[in-house]
């Protein structure tokens, strides 16, 4: 363990130096088609870097610095870097479910984070430039996820938001399998509750009724050591932290949707599969809504989890509606790389610029770090892709994946 | 039900008129995989076969000729699946051993899988026992099109399926067992002469009556493993892995084998590149492998390494998932750096030679089967859908009157499940679907047929 700790260390202040040369050099990259994200495309176009920021975007005719370094890219596709707004990975799958507890709000998915993790890798190489971790789906309110770029030369540096969201989980996960030990007791220490899905709403209410009759804290002194949680929630109740509600079924969308409207707090739609269903009360309720994995219906296949029912025309039925929805991957384990899961939205008859505005600028805005990624603009994060065919066609390989300006695959 | 059963009747009967008519496929760009790529392009279809095929400019359409407007799309021919083990209801016996048996008794015509893989352009699917067996009984190649296993059937006696899958015990005793079930049969097969020949002796020195003969036949539990080891069959080998490929190279020269190769057999390629011959692809052609020394992984695509090893090979879909869809797996290949016509080919006309029927299917060429789907652009995009699918020049499948694909594409949704499916289908190329949404109509939610 400590030897690996200094392996890192040795290994970050190597690629932390050879970030800082390639940061401070400007570079150019010419003659692709540059797809902004939330504008229309740019052909022939120029991305011009420097200081790990974008430092000019434009047709074939804006001028270049002096000095510059130039990236020949005709014939490919320039992107955003890619931002996963439901990713499932960057730590060990069991870090991610605290079971001593139903109600964790207070725990902080970012420490069980692993920037090594080979999940990031992954997505790296699928172009996916910033990922929202939460933690998993077997609490009523499993914790604080984070917002972190999926490389970094250290975690201070990946990290964009240490506590982005509060999770919540309707539904049947969180008491799947919870049952009393034979012959054992009800109150041993075993016992996990809740084992229905009105149990879980009643853990849920429970939190947040609790949360609201506690007293404000006195500004400068800690809150009360046996309720580190009530804390959260009474942040989630303030409107300074987003909850975000893994609900899939008509039933549980509904469930979470009343849950907020009671206590007045601000929710997103998780892995929002019957979406389609509550289209009238989402878009009255102004929610916003995670799609996890497009790609997973099938017509030979449709039951979806948790009793829901997947249709091709969600994508369409939101959009026509004006709901605003991303496109992620982490509500199911056998989810296409975000790419993908992009391009069957746009198989299911999702407009192409809109199905990649799902996996760029709308996520980026959904998660407040749109100032700094999400879109190709003047003074945002240089985080971008170069590939090899437009990114919405199957044969679409990302060569070339850069977060900070810095290039992050590692070789092809 | 009768009426029901009386519509079937009917429609069978107008099927099979239908295969008599003249069909025209017109304007589309004609891709035949075997030959030049024709835009503006004819294909004409006379009692099942393609007669003509060429420009529009240079084939005239004959005034009594059906004519499928294919202006702007794709024409190319369909699908062809060597190895699946789907549409069965229960595709792996428990017993190991029984080369007796045919997938002809498993097939479910009414099996979403058909009806999927129509959807997706397939047709003509090799379906075989599944890979948990020893010898696991033959084969049967059939089109997806039809309400009975003969309706299907487009050929039998295909082979026996064989697998080195280690079921129940370890890889070594999986091999064990599987030489052991071969040397039975052979010796079974010598006792046999052996008997024969003693009897025709003793006939001869006049033991045995002059007026009698040699009656006795081979066990007809044992004549299918009898074929397959005096290779009068071929067997269809699935090797799950590379520890296991010089084993099945060391059966091949004692068999007639088709090779059938599941995932992680990239360390086998320098091997199959000295065997040399083609061999057919499991649905999972891209994964991850982690090295054991560094812990690093790397993704794998067999279609490549085995193109780069210039090994031909055969892909194959998945029943359900992407690698059910025919441009996700062609898509694999060419992102990984396959050329794009050797994925084309391999499912298609590398498919078909495996079948032996190249002669029939798997390329469009005047004299072959009217095998031919119709997609609304690049077979190799995720946004194309498969618009109409003609199987012996019979449309089989109309997008437009795809009840399923409607249903899941609904926007209005609440009219769309009020509206159950049609039990009147106006025309045959809904019938199959339609009928069968009738049959869950009854039975509450649409959805409750979803397997």
């Amino acid at each position: 363990m400590n030897a690996r700790f200094v392996a890192t260390l040795t290994l970050s202040a190597a690629l932390a130096s050879a970030a800082a040369t390639a940061q401070e050099r400007t570079t150019v990259f010419t003659g692709a088609r540059i797809l902004p994200a939330g504008r229309p495309a740019i052909e022939n176009g120029v991305l011009v870097v420097a200081g790990g920021k974008i430092q000019a975007i434009g047709g074939s005719s804006l001028p270049r610095p002096d000095g510059a370094t130039t990236v020949d890219c005709s014939g490919r596709t320039i992107t955003p870097g890619l931002i996963d707004a439901s990713f499932r990975g960057g730590a060990d799958p069991a870090d991610l479910n605290e079971q001593s507890d139903e109600v964790t709000p207070h725990l902080r998915v970012l420490d069980s984070l692993d920037p090594e993790d080979r999940s990031f890798e992954r997505a790296r190489a699928g172009g996916v430039t910033t990922v929202h971790v939460m933690p998993g789906t077997r609490n009523v309110i499993g914790g604080l996820g984070c917002v972190v770029k999926t490389w970094g030369t250290d975690p201070a540096t990946m990290v964009l938001n240490a506590e982005a969201s509060l999770r919540i989980v309707m539904g049947t996960e969180p008491s799947m399998g919870n049952r009393a030990i034979r012959g054992g007791s009800v109150d041993s220490m075993y016992y996990r509750r809740p084992t229905t899905r009105m149990g879980v709403v009643w853990e849920a209410r429970k939190a947040f009724f609790d949360a609201k009759q506690e007293p404000e804290t006195v500004p400068g002194q800690a809150p009360p050591a046996a309720n580190p949680g009530r804390e959260v929630l009474k942040r989630v109740l303030r409107g300074s932290l987003t909850a975000y509600t893994t609900a899939r079924s008509e039933q549980d969308i509904r469930t979470a949707l009343r849950i907020a409207a009671e206590f007045g707090y601000q929710t997103v739609i998780d892995d929002a599969q019957d979406a389609y269903l509550v289209a009238d009360e989402l878009a009255a309720a102004k929610v916003m809504v995670l799609l996890g994995a497009p790609s997973a219906p099938t017509v030979a296949g449709t039951a979806g989890a948790d009793g829901s029912d997947p249709r091709f025309a969600t994508v369409r039925i939101l959009a026509e509606r004006g709901i605003p929805f991303v496109v992620t991957t982490g509500s199911n384990l056998s989810a296409l790389d975000l790419v993908r899961e992009a391009m069957f939205a746009a198989r299911n008859g999702l407009d192409p610029a809109k199905a990649l505005d799902a996996v760029t600028i709308l996520p980026a805005r959904l998660l407040g770090i749109d100032q700094r990624t999400g879109s190709l603009d003047v003074g945002k994060d240089a985080d971008f892709v170069v590939w090899s065919h437009d990114p919405l066609d199957p044969a679409a390989v990302a060569e070339s994946v850069f977060i900070d300006g810095n290039s992050v695959l590692a070789s092809r | 039900m009768n009426t029901r059963f009386s519509l079937v009747v009917a429609a069978c009967l107008a099927a099979s008129a239908a295969a008599q008519d003249l069909i025209a496929v017109k304007g589309g760009k004609v891709m035949t995989i075997t030959g030049p790529t024709i835009d503006d392009g004819v294909v004409l279809i006379q009692n099942g076969r393609i007669t003509k095929l060429g420009k529009s400019a240079d084939v005239e359409i004959p005034w009594a000729a059906k004519v499928v407007d294919a202006t702007g799309k794709v024409v190319m021919p369909t699908w062809v699946v060597a190895h699946s083990q789907g549409g069965q209801r229960g595709f792996n016996e428990n017993m190991q051993n029984v080369p007796w048996l045919s997938v002809a008794d498993a097939i479910d015509p009414a099996a979403v899988y058909f009806e999927d893989a129509l959807r997706n352009g397939v047709g003509t699917i090799h379906v075989l026992p599944g890979n948990q067996t020893l010898l696991g009984g033959s084969g049967l190649v059939v089109r997806p099109a039809g309400r009975t296993v003969e309706d299907m059937a487009v050929s039998g006696n295909t082979g026996i399926k064989m697998s080195l899958f280690a079921a129940g015990g370890g890889r070594l005793q999986q091999i064990r067992k599987l030489r052991r079930a071969l040397d039975d049969v052979r010796e079974y097969l010598a006792d046999f002469d052996r008997r024969k020949a003693e009897f025709e002796k003793e006939k001869a020195a006049g033991a045995i009556a002059a007026d009698k003969t040699w009656t006795e036949e081979i066990d007809r539990t044992k004549k299918g493993a009898c074929d397959l080891v005096q290779k009068k069959t071929k067997g269809w080998l699935f090797v799950p892995s590379v520890a296991e490929i010089d084993e099945a190279l060391r059966l091949d020269k004692e068999l007639d084998l088709q090779i059938v190769l599941g995932a992680n057999i990239d360390d086998a390629v320098p091997q199959l590149a000295k065997f040399g011959k083609p061999v057919i692809l499991d649905d999972t052609i891209e994964y991850f492998e982690t090295d054991e020394e560094t812990q690093k992984e790397k993704k794998v695509c067999t279609p490549k390494l085995l193109a780069d090893a210039g090994v031909p090979f055969a892909l194959t879909l998945g029943a359900g998932g992407p690698t059910s869809y025919p441009w996700w797996q062609l898509g694999t290949c060419v992102r990984n750096g396959v050329d794009r016509r050797m994925a084309l080919e391999a499912l298609t006309i590398v498919p078909a030679r495996l079948l032996g029927m190249e002669a029939q299917i798997g390329s469009l060429a005047e004299g072959k089967l009217g095998n031919v789907q119709v997609l609304t652009g690049d077979p190799l995009q995720a946004t194309t859908w498969v618009e109409t699918v003609l199987l012996e020049g019979e449309v089989v499948y109309d997008r437009a009157k795809d009840p399923r694909l409607q249903y899941l594409f609904a926007e209005d949704v609440k009219k769309a499940s009020d509206k159950k499916p049609t039990d009147k289908a106006p025309e045959k190329a809904a019938e199959k679907p339609a009928e069968k949404r009738g049959d869950a109509a009854g039975q509450g939610e649409p959805k409750a047929e979803v397997k």
